[in-house]
């Protein structure tokens, strides 16, 4: 190896402007880490005050633990620090991926954040300490002190302008956290160019540069990770996103809350759901006499079971819904359970993951309370779900006195579907009863209560209830000359007229809303 | 629920935009009655992603299930003496839907002593199926037309199967709406896009008002549809019925079999391409046939012989739920794998011949024969059987008789012609956007796809299995047979996904598997003359203790036709053992 001779008074500037830089880069890079991590939860999470102290907080703490910890490191600091940088910069550049991974897939949401936030703290906590040792030679501690610390914090103003205003609308969360954590390691590259006679460890450099070609690969295929055309599709950022081999499910975070996606289609929206599903399931259950026993088909967001678990008469609840994804998400994941106040966990649940045409087929339990939640008849696999032959099994699934309540689109955008339902229900030897709700995220929407005898007229309904009193639901029943019956055929398996009753009903709204 | 439909709105607007097919139009140009040059050299010319999916092994398959060379053993192999003497009441050779069908009658007459031998491996013969990870799948026959008043043995068959829910006001059947054809049923790729509907009108409608005076051709066509279905001779029989020997008798009538199709829209002054097509292309399903080569009879049988507001009930196998139905009833009462090479009197064996001419006029002659042997070989191990037995039902195509009965010649057999088919099973991952039950493609000799998984009524994830069906209606049997067993795998495969790439660009990269299945002799052959003419009428004779049973002995391959031979053959061969039966016709 080419023995040189101790660095030149040239070469020792040289050194000490290049940590001056490092000062400013790291600094950077540490706020963005902190900010990357602050977004990220406020966006999965909500409420950003919170999300914001507690990140910042647990962030500038561990930078504390940090600087203490930095009085154990004694010899080869400048080595110490290059391996410090390259950590930092995985560590850092690769939070926005670890922290939206762990979300969708893990559950522990809050542990992998507080603790990834914790680790980049305590590393960028221990760079300014090294610096200021390396350095310590070089200037007067006043004078060191004073550069380092300006440095510090005019990278930090650096960063806190850039992300707002270019990083979060132009590169991304998920391709920003790549850039920066490539920043950080390019300095530990710099460093180990510089100082490689005082470190002598091939090894070192070869890791910074594995390190740094895995950051630019993620920022190369950021995009793939993301979905970022997808994520186009919806006005809040999306928090969630999952294809199961049955529909595409996505729940998005925003000023309007949580929103459920099946295929592009909403689903609901956390600010006014409670009047679609409260509308859905108290009619129909509190005009039953005693329910013991009820069934819900679809809704695997657990939203209907939250309102019918409201009713303390119902002793078990059935839940049919077709994919196991749903009722995970919905069960499983902190931020979402919490929306259905963790119905899917109650010991009255049992929770079934079926093919509901295929479940009423071969179930032989009779229900006093039935809550049909599909999709709207849209594609004719959908269609099949609302036909003469589907209403006659569920028919068979009701017990004497047994009611149920079925979601049946807008009968104001789509009233021809809306009545070909109503009919459909009579067709298959059930009373039905139609009504209807305001749910400003969908519009006027549409039910109807089906059962052997006519239904009685409910007059009481649990407490808690943020809509609905006996009061209001008495309008209910009440149908505007807009959405009043009109003639419209039965839909059978061999017509599915009810798919295109709803295709040319949407399709009116859609066209004339642009 | 959903409030925003737009997107999904968007994407069926998208679905429906006109899209012309990108794969090679030369294929696609060939219009009807042109099979032949789809099948005479007009193969792929430059290397698509079809045939680099196939090359790559990504789509996998095979020619399956093709028995002919052990059926060619007929034409001229030693065959072992038999070794061992069985004893049966009733042998039934065949279990097709003809033979299948005499040994439902038996064994529901309470006569239980028969074996029914069948060559191929399964049972079915045309309603065979086959089944993967995915569904089931039909091999030929997929769907049975809601029966006519006349098809008494078709309307007991339904009801012992569990498909009639109940009886309406005039006492129509009423079907449980799970095995009727659920919507959408039908779509035809036109002009690059899809239209929805396989009636007259939606074809030769479809093409706006129409300069050519197509709208009178098509009001003229249809108008001659409700007169021969409205038709009634004197004894209140139907133009067309179903079996057709319920049929008029009318010399009228009949007299259309002696010209084509192409004939009489000649005569008619029909020119309107589209309508032409339309009847080509029923022609070619119903019955392997182009319009020069279908009767001009047989044409109009297809569109008259049931009403208007027929239905079909279906499955996913096809007509082998009707098959397996059959299957349940009997007691392995039925061998597969069982070559039938000789058939001759037990007594006497020239005795056939003479009995033969006798008994034209009637059954008598046939009791009075002594019994038959029944000389079977057993595929599987080579080993020879000699079934004795009381009667034989012949239930194969009648152009295998000169070759396994003894002394079976009749003059004019050689008009008993047959239509080669090739049926494709490709299993894909994503079914077409839109799919109906049966896409039809306008500009292809094939006649499309039917998705076996349509009557699911599952959510489904996608996955589904397509047949397709190309019947060989030109230019001759013999030709496309002979084309037929030319190819291997690897050609068929991808002229067939270049077929469905008219009207689904980029297909292959959803399809992982695709089978194929040589039909040498799928259906007889209704040819100008054949119907109502000599050979059919002598074809109809049995033969010493022989009773014969199959949809050739009335000239259209239908189910309805095969049954009825079936369960009459059946009732003859009691009344002959003077076992007691109430009968199915």
């Amino acid at each position: 190896m080419d023995e040189r001779p101790a660095a030149s008074a040239d070469g020792e500037a040289a050194r000490t402007r290049v940590l001056l830089i490092a000062v400013f880069t790291i600094a950077t890079c540490g706020l963005v880490y902190e900010l990357l991590s602050g977004t990220i939860a406020s966006y999965l999470l909500g409420d950003s005050v919170t999300q914001f102290s507690t990140v910042i907080g647990v962030y500038l703490f561990s930078m504390g633990v940090g600087s203490y910890l930095s009085r154990y490191f004694q010899r080869e600091l400048i080595v110490r620090f290059i391996e410090i940088e390259i950590l930092v910069g995985l560590v850092g550049g690769l939070s926005s991926p670890a922290l939206f991974f762990a979300f969708s897939e893990l559950g522990a949401f809050r542990v992998v954040l507080y603790g990834w936030v914790t680790a980049t703290g305590v590393l960028v906590g221990l760079e300014i300490p090294f610096l200021i040792r390396i350095l310590k030679d070089q200037f007067p501690l006043h004078d060191l002190v004073s550069k380092v610390l300006s440095l510090d914090y005019l990278g930090a103003l650096a960063a806190s302008l850039l992300f707002p205003l270019w990083l979060v609308p132009q590169v991304g969360l998920m391709r920003s956290s790549f850039v920066f954590g490539g920043l950080n390691v390019l300095v530990a590259v710099w460093t180990c160019h510089v100082f490689r006679d005082q470190h002598r460890r091939p090894r070192l450099t070869a890791q910074a540069y594995a390190a740094l070609g895995v950051l630019v690969l993620g920022a190369v295929y950021s995009d793939d990770l993301v979905d970022w055309s997808e994520r186009r599709l919806y006005d809040d950022p999306v928090v969630l996103s999952r294809s199961s081999p049955y529909q595409r499910i996505v729940l998005t975070r925003g000023e309007g809350g949580v929103r459920l996606f099946l295929d592009g289609n909403l689903q609901f929206s956390s600010l006014d759901e409670y009047r679609y599903h409260e509308a859905l399931v108290h009619p129909g259950l509190a005009s039953v006499a005693a329910p013991r026993r009820a069934l819900v088909l679809g809704g695997g967001d657990g939203m209907a079971v939250r309102e019918i678990l409201k009713d303390e008469r119902v002793r078990e609840i059935t839940l049919v819904d077709l994919d196991p994804s749903m009722t995970e998400i919905f069960r499983d994941h902190e931020a979402f359970a919490a929306l259905n106040d963790y119905a899917l966990r109650s010991p009255r649940v049992d929770a079934i993951n079926a093919d509901a045409f295929v479940w009423v087929e071969s179930d032989t339990t009779r229900y006093d309370f039935i809550v049909v939640d599909f999709p709207d008849p849209r594609t004719y696999s959908l269609g099949k779900l609302y036909t003469t032959t589907f209403y006659r099994r569920l028919r068979e699934r009701l017990n004497p006195g047994g009611v149920a309540a079925l979601q049946s689109t807008s009968p104001l955008v789509s009233r021809q579907a809306f009545w070909s339902i109503v009919e459909t229900i009579r067709a298959a030897g059930l009373h039905a009863v139609p009504y209807h709700a305001p749910v400003p995220s969908f519009g006027e929407w549409g039910y109807v209560l089906a059962s052997e005898a006519p239904p009685s007229v409910p007059h009481a309904f649990p407490s808690g209830l943020r809509f609905l009193t006996p009061a209001i639901a008495a309008t209910l029943f009440e149908f505007p000359a807009d959405m009043a019956a009109v003639p419209v055929e039965v839909n059978h398996l061999n017509n599915q007229i009810l798919v295109q009753y709803h295709a040319a009903g949407w399709e009116r709204y859609v066209r004339g809303r642009r | 629920m959903t409030s925003q439909a737009m997107d999904s709105t968007q994407r069926a607007l998208q679905d429906n935009a006109p899209r012309r097919g990108l794969t090679r139009r030369d294929l696609l140009r060939m219009g009807p009655g042109a099979a032949a040059a789809l099948a005479f050299g007009c193969g792929p010319q430059s290397p698509s992603s079809a045939d680099s999916a196939l090359d790559a092994g990504r789509i996998t398959g095979a020619i399956v299930g093709a028995s002919h060379r052990i059926g060619h053993r007929l034409r001229g192999s030693a065959f072992p003496e038999p070794q061992q003497t069985r004893d049966a009441g009733v042998v039934i050779v065949g279990a097709g839907i003809a033979g299948l069908s005499a040994a439902w009658k038996l064994a529901r007459s309470g006569f239980r002593d028969f074996t029914v031998l069948e060559l191929e491996p399964e049972s079915g013969g045309n309603a065979r199926w086959g089944e993967n990870a995915v569904s089931a799948y039909p091999w030929g026959a997929h769907y049975l037309p809601t029966p006519t008043a006349e098809s008494t043995a078709v309307r007991e068959l339904v009801e012992e199967m569990g498909l009639v829910e109940g009886y309406g006001p005039n006492g129509e059947p009423i079907y449980d709406p799970r095995h009727l054809c659920h919507a959408p049923q039908e779509r035809v790729f036109i002009d690059g896009r899809w239209i929805e509907g396989l009636s007259a009108r939606d074809v030769a409608g479809s093409d706006g008002p129409a300069p050519g005076g197509e709208g009178e051709v098509l009001a003229a066509f249809e108008a001659q549809v409700r007169r021969y279905r409205d038709y009634r001779d004197a004894g209140g029989r139907r133009a067309f019925a179903l079996p057709l020997a319920a049929g008029t008798t009318d010399p009228e009538i009949l007299a259309l079999d002696r010209i084509s199709m192409r004939e009489y829209l000649d005569r008619a002054g029909w020119a309107s391409p589209r309508l032409r097509w339309y009847v080509d292309y029923c022609c070619r399903d119903d019955y392997g046939c182009t319009l020069d080569t279908t009767s001009a009879w047989a044409a109009w049988h297809y569109f008259c012989s049931r009403p208007a507001d027929v239905e079909y009930l279906t499955w996913p196998e096809g007509n082998g739920r009707i098959v397996r139905h059959f299957l349940e009833r009997m007691d392995g009462q039925v061998r597969t794998g069982m070559l039938v090479y000789r058939v001759r009197s037990a007594g006497d064996p020239s005795s056939g011949a003479a009995e033969a001419r006798v008994s034209e006029t009637g059954s008598e002659a046939g009791a009075a024969a002594g019994g038959v042997d029944v000389d079977v070989l057993d595929t599987r191990d080579e080993t020879a059987i000699r079934y004795r037995a009381r009667r034989c039902i012949y239930a194969l195509p009648r152009f295998t008789a000169p070759r396994v009965i003894d002394g079976y010649l009749p003059a004019g057999i050689e008009a008993f012609t047959y239509s080669p088919w090739l049926v494709a099973n490709l299993t894909v991952e994503r079914l077409p956007a839109g799919a109906a039950w049966d896409n039809v493609l306008y500009d292809s000799p094939s006649l499309g796809y039917v998705v076996a998984t349509h009557q699911d009524l599952r959510m489904t994830t996608g996955r589904s299995v397509l047949t397709w069906y190309l019947p060989l209606a030109a230019p001759s049997p013999e030709t496309a047979r002979a084309w037929m067993l030319q190819q291997d795998w690897r050609d068929l495969a991808s002229l067939i996904l270049a077929d469905l790439g008219q009207a689904h660009p980029g297909i292959e990269s959803t399809v992982t598997h695709v089978d194929v299945m040589l039909w040498g002799h799928a259906m007889i052959r209704p040819v100008p003359g054949f119907v109502w003419g000599e050979a059919r009428r002598r074809a109809a004779a049995p033969y010493g203790p022989v009773r014969f049973a199959h949809s050739d002995m009335s000239g259209i391959s239908l189910f309805e036709e095969a049954q009825y031979h079936g369960v009459r053959a059946a009732e003859e061969v009691m009344r002959e053992l003077g076992h007691p039966f109430s009968s199915s016709l």
